[in-house]
């Protein structure tokens, strides 16, 4: 009996074993928000920090403000901003979209603009805001920025001449396995205005080339609409390498040339 | 109350004295330890009945063939299912008794007797030649073929199931392959010469063992013997494609505690095929070794360690566009052994186990530049498995009922991945995961149930209960088959039932009949449910795995018969399998192009397997052996009305050999049909010629036996052919000639 009793308890300690094959853990991610500062402005006492998910470039691009006094935060009621591109010649600006409260944060009004060029010797790139504080006072200037050159935008031309920009959003790091794809589309009504362009249809082609001719495409779902000149699908990359993404935008039943985004995919 | 009579004092006393009379005989009774063995083998004979003349039962021996009987029992007989009833007369007889096998197999597995003299039967088969690869042997069973790729690491396929649809252990651990592109079997893990036996259940009947009712071969590695100081050395040359091998192999043991060791080293350059042609990237090299060590303790139980290491390296696949440049397998085994207790819970062993496949292939030295795919491009690849797991049996007792029981589990993580370099240097480098953090979980409960409903019939019902889990740890990899099949990811864990039932009748003391049913549910494996863009080089394309695969059903339905007389007997095996929710893949045409084809595994309908096998074995004047083997195996998706690839033709065996004075000499024919039953939906076959090649096989034993010399000449007429199972049509080999020399210490 005595015998039995151990071999209960081994047995017992085999079922453990065994059980503790069947479990499962999962490890929770942290999504919390890693701003990178792009520059400062003191405005009357104020200053004005502008930030964003990483450093600029030309495409869509997160832009973060927020305000502070005697290094307290102030909260603000509003904020409108214009990018502006000085060429010295000429001025112009791009596509963007005025901040507004920052749901995750309200400390920041969240906005995003579209650099059409980058800066450097063609011209410099600056922010133009207007804050209006929770107490009513409105803080007016302009922060220069640094826009670095990416393949993340594109632009082609209809049979009329009018230009439209398509920036590629999402995935910002493009990584093997399955990926949001989003697109933004924007057309050049003036030097000024460049409002989102909402109704295109959007064909795109993945694919490797892998040398020698030789290459492959992956599966994907076909960006949609979802209003506003942004277009999402998804898009899967079956592995790392140098992959291209040709797009073609079809404007009323014209099908405009095709453009092509060349990038790099990690494979983690 | 009246006073006693002196009659009533007197018949009390009478009373108590033969009471305490009673007592005292029954404590004091002498009893006798027997130990039952089976006398061709030795192995104990378990659940051996020991009955009076009037066949009633009052002993049944343990698990290691013992029984205790009071010496009253003067004349006993013994009983058990597969032997001969004997008579004894327990003053007169040894302690050991030895029971004589019929022909009546309770298993319905054979035992391949690897190089340990006269055990084989017609159920069992034997092997002489201890140079002889591990590959070649299993090639010449009947029902067992082997997916051939070259000289080195052939798949084993039972009844032209091979892989995911059979089991394939060692000493019953599971053990995963790390190649993705299936390239190292596990067989290719162990040698020949470390093996003491093979274990093959064609028919799958074998589930409350196995945890399913898959076919299995299990190849079970030399133990550690108490037994007198051995040591033998075997070496051999082979011509002309220089295979050469020193194996060696010991034991030693002391009075509690033995070890063995074996061990080999063996390489050779590129095979020849038939016709003077040289096969490049054939070459191989590799070092096996094998170290045990089993401790008998007071109480008689017992502890076996076993380690087992492997090394192969530069293995040339001329059916790939890579060759492996190493291939590392680490496999260790515990395994604790308890004396039966009596008990009516026994617990028979406990094994924990743990191995490690690590395997690298490169086309370094490979011209890319010129082939036509994957032109001009280098792909080292990488893959690898652990696995850990535990298995326990015993016996059990419920309702008077004792059967046998049996509880396994095991994780396994397997990863594969493949760098691409272009030799067009402004090309980035390209990086796949065939197989990212995939994890594999199994527990299983088994148990084993015989109804010896009279001497010569017996029923056999096995059952099992098993929990599958398989997830990958990667999220990115878990999103790519979210977006190919549209579905929300989840880890998947599915119970699987398992059931056989045997019924097995001795028709007369030489012929024996036995019918089984075998039910199974598998999962999809790791490579079928989580693979990304295997190749498969049957069909030239790249599989990926769904995750959402429902299990595969299959109902097989077997019978046996065998007959056996004194020097002439014959096996016969017929079978028909049905499968459902069978898995297969499809083609998946909207990313495919020319370059590169791509397919999913999906549940195609139903296929049919149906065949048999039949063995005849004759001998003539006590010194000439002939011998018959053959096997057939129709295979049909009958949803997709397409044969089923990988399945061989109708091929045998003919053998005749003369043994006289030491001196033994083999001439044999290998032979197969043409198969012209080719698939062409769910793989992309050529057909395959038929052939017949002829061998022989001379050796002497000299020096009082300490040593032995073998010379074989292997496809005399030097035939130009390939198995319809070769990858890529990748020729045997051709005229061949080998020396064997072993010495015994």
């Amino acid at each position: 009996m005595k015998s039995t009793f151990k071999q209960s308890h081994i047995l017992v300690m085999a079922l453990l074993f065994i059980a503790f094959n069947a479990c499962s853990t999962s490890d929770s991610d942290d999504n919390d928000l890693v701003l990178t500062p792009i520059n400062s402005v003191v405005v009357d006492g104020y200053t004005v920090k502008l930030s964003s998910e990483a450093e600029l470039e030309t495409g869509a691009n997160a832009l973060y403000l927020e305000l502070e006094k005697g290094g307290k935060s102030v909260d603000m009621k509003s904020v409108t901003m214009m990018p502006m591109m000085d060429m010295g010649t000429m001025m112009h600006s791009s596509p963007y979209e005025n901040p507004v409260k920052f749901e995750e944060n309200d400390k920041y009004f969240k906005g995003m603009a579209v650099f059409i060029m980058p800066g450097g010797e063609m011209g410099s790139w600056s922010i133009n805001f207007t804050i209006v504080t929770e107490s009513g006072e409105t803080v007016e200037g302009s922060i220069a920025i640094d826009v670095a050159s990416s393949w993340k935008l594109t632009s082609v031309k209809d049979s009329a001449g009018d230009s439209y920009f398509i920036s590629w959003v999402e995935p910002s790091d493009p990584v093997v396995g399955s990926n949001d794809l989003t697109f933004m589309v924007h057309k050049r009504v003036s030097m000024m205005s460049f409002p989102a362009f909402a109704d295109a249809e959007v064909v795109i082609y993945p694919y490797m080339d892998m040398g020698g001719g030789q290459g492959h495409s992956t599966n994907f779902t076909a960006p949609t609409n979802k209003g506003n000149g942004v277009y999402s699908g998804d898009i899967n990359y079956s592995m790392s390498g140098t992959w291209t993404t040709s797009v073609e935008l079809v404007v009323a039943n014209d099908t405009l040339p095709e453009v092509v985004f060349e990038y790099s995919v990690k494979a983690k | 109350m009246g006073p006693i009579s002196n009659a009533t004092i007197m018949k009390t006393k009478l009373s108590l004295l033969f009471l305490f009379w009673c007592i005292a005989l029954n404590a004091y009774a002498q009893k006798r330890t027997l130990t039952v063995l089976d006398k061709s083998s030795s192995e104990p004979i378990i659940n051996a009945h020991i009955m009076d003349y009037e066949d009633i039962v009052f002993a049944v021996t343990d698990v290691n063939g013992r029984v205790t009987i009071p010496e009253s029992r003067e004349r006993f007989q013994v009983h058990a299912l597969g032997y001969l009833l004997s008579r004894f007369v327990l003053s007169e007889a040894a302690d050991t008794l030895f029971l004589i096998p019929t022909i009546l197999h309770t298993d319905q597995s054979v035992v391949v007797y690897a190089y340990d003299g006269n055990k084989a039967n017609v159920k069992d088969y034997q092997s002489t030649q201890s140079h002889h690869t591990l590959d070649h042997f299993l090639n010449n069973i009947d029902g067992v073929s082997m997916i051939q790729r070259g000289a080195f690491g052939w798949e084993p396929s039972v009844r032209g199931q091979s892989d995911q649809r059979m089991n394939l252990t060692i000493d019953g651990m599971q053990i995963f392959k790390a190649c993705v592109d299936k390239m190292d079997p596990i067989s290719s893990y162990i040698e020949s010469n470390n093996l003491s036996k093979l274990k093959i259940d064609k028919s799958g009947s074998g589930v409350a063992e196995n945890g399913n009712g898959n076919s299995s071969i299990n190849l079970i590695s030399k133990k550690p013997e108490f037994a007198p100081f051995k040591l033998d050395v075997t070496s051999g040359y082979r011509v002309p494609d220089e295979y050469r091998v020193i194996a060696v192999n010991s034991n030693y043991s002391m009075k509690n505690t033995a070890f063995q060791l074996s061990g080999s080293i063996k390489k050779a350059s590129d095979l020849h095929a038939g016709k003077d042609s040289v096969i490049d990237n054939t070459q191989f090299s590799k070092m096996n070794l094998n170290v045990g060590m089993k401790h008998v303790f007071r109480s008689e139980n017992s502890v076996e360690v076993n380690f087992i290491t492997d090394k192969a390296t530069d293995v040339g696949y001329p059916a790939l566009l890579m060759d492996a440049t190493k291939a590392l397998a680490n496999i260790l085994r515990v395994q604790y052994n308890w004396k039966d207790s009596g008990n009516p819970f026994q617990l028979n062993s406990a094994m924990v186990y743990g191995n490690s496949i690590r395997h690298w292939m490169d086309d370094y030295n490979r011209d890319v530049s010129q082939r036509p795919v994957m032109t001009g491009m280098y792909m080292p690849m990488y893959g690898s498995t652990g696995t850990l797991g535990s298995k326990w049996s015993g016996y059990a007792t419920i309702a008077k009922h004792k059967f046998e029981w049996y509880l396994n589990g095991f994780v396994s993580e397997a990863k594969g991945d493949m760098l691409m370099q272009s030799l067009d240097t402004s090309i980035e480098d390209m990086y796949i995961y065939n197989m990212d953090d995939v994890i594999t979980k199994n527990t299983s409960l088994g148990g084993k149930h015989s109804f010896m409903l009279t001497p010569r019939f017996l029923i056999k019902v096995e059952e099992s209960v098993s929990f599958t889990s398989l997830a990958t740890n990667s999220d990115n990899y878990a999103s790519m088959f979210e977006s190919l099949y549209n579905k929300e990811y989840k880890p998947r864990n599915k119970f699987l039932l398992s059931g056989s039932a045997t019924a097995v009748w001795l028709a007369k003391e030489n012929w024996s009949l036995s019918f089984s049913s075998i039910y199974s549910e598998r999962l999809g494996n790791h490579i079928e449910m989580f693979g990304h863009y295997i190749y498969n080089y049957v069909d030239g394309y790249f599989y990926d795995g769904n995750p959402w695969l429902k299990p595969e059903k299959s109902l097989n339905l077997e019978l046996n018969s065998i007959l056996e007389l004194d020097n002439h007997s014959l096996s016969v095996s017929l079978f028909h399998k049905q499968f459902s929710d069978y898995i297969s893949g499809i083609v998946v045409g909207d990313v495919s192009n020319n370059n590169f084809q791509f397919k999913q595994y999906q549940n195609l309908g139903n296929a049919i397997m149906l065949g048999g096998e039949i063995r005849l074995m004759n001998s003539f004047w006590n010194n000439l052996k002939t011998e018959v083997r053959a096997a057939y195996t129709y295979a049909q998706n009958t949803t997709l009305n397409d044969p089923l690839p990988l399945i061989p033709p109708l091929k045998g065996m003919n053998s005749v050999t003369y043994t006289k004075a030491g001196n033994s000499f083999t001439a044999n024919m290998e032979w197969a049909l043409a198969q012209n039953r080719i698939s062409n939906i769910s793989s992309i076959e050529d057909k395959t010629s038929s052939h017949a090649i002829f061998n022989a096989v001379y050796s002497k034993v000299l020096f009082d036996g300490n040593l032995t010399a073998i010379v074989e000449a292997k496809n005399l007429f030097d035939t130009y052919y390939n198995e319809h199972t070769s990858i890529a049509n990748i020729p045997e080999a051709g005229r061949s000639f080998m020396l064997t020399l072993k010495y015994n210490f």
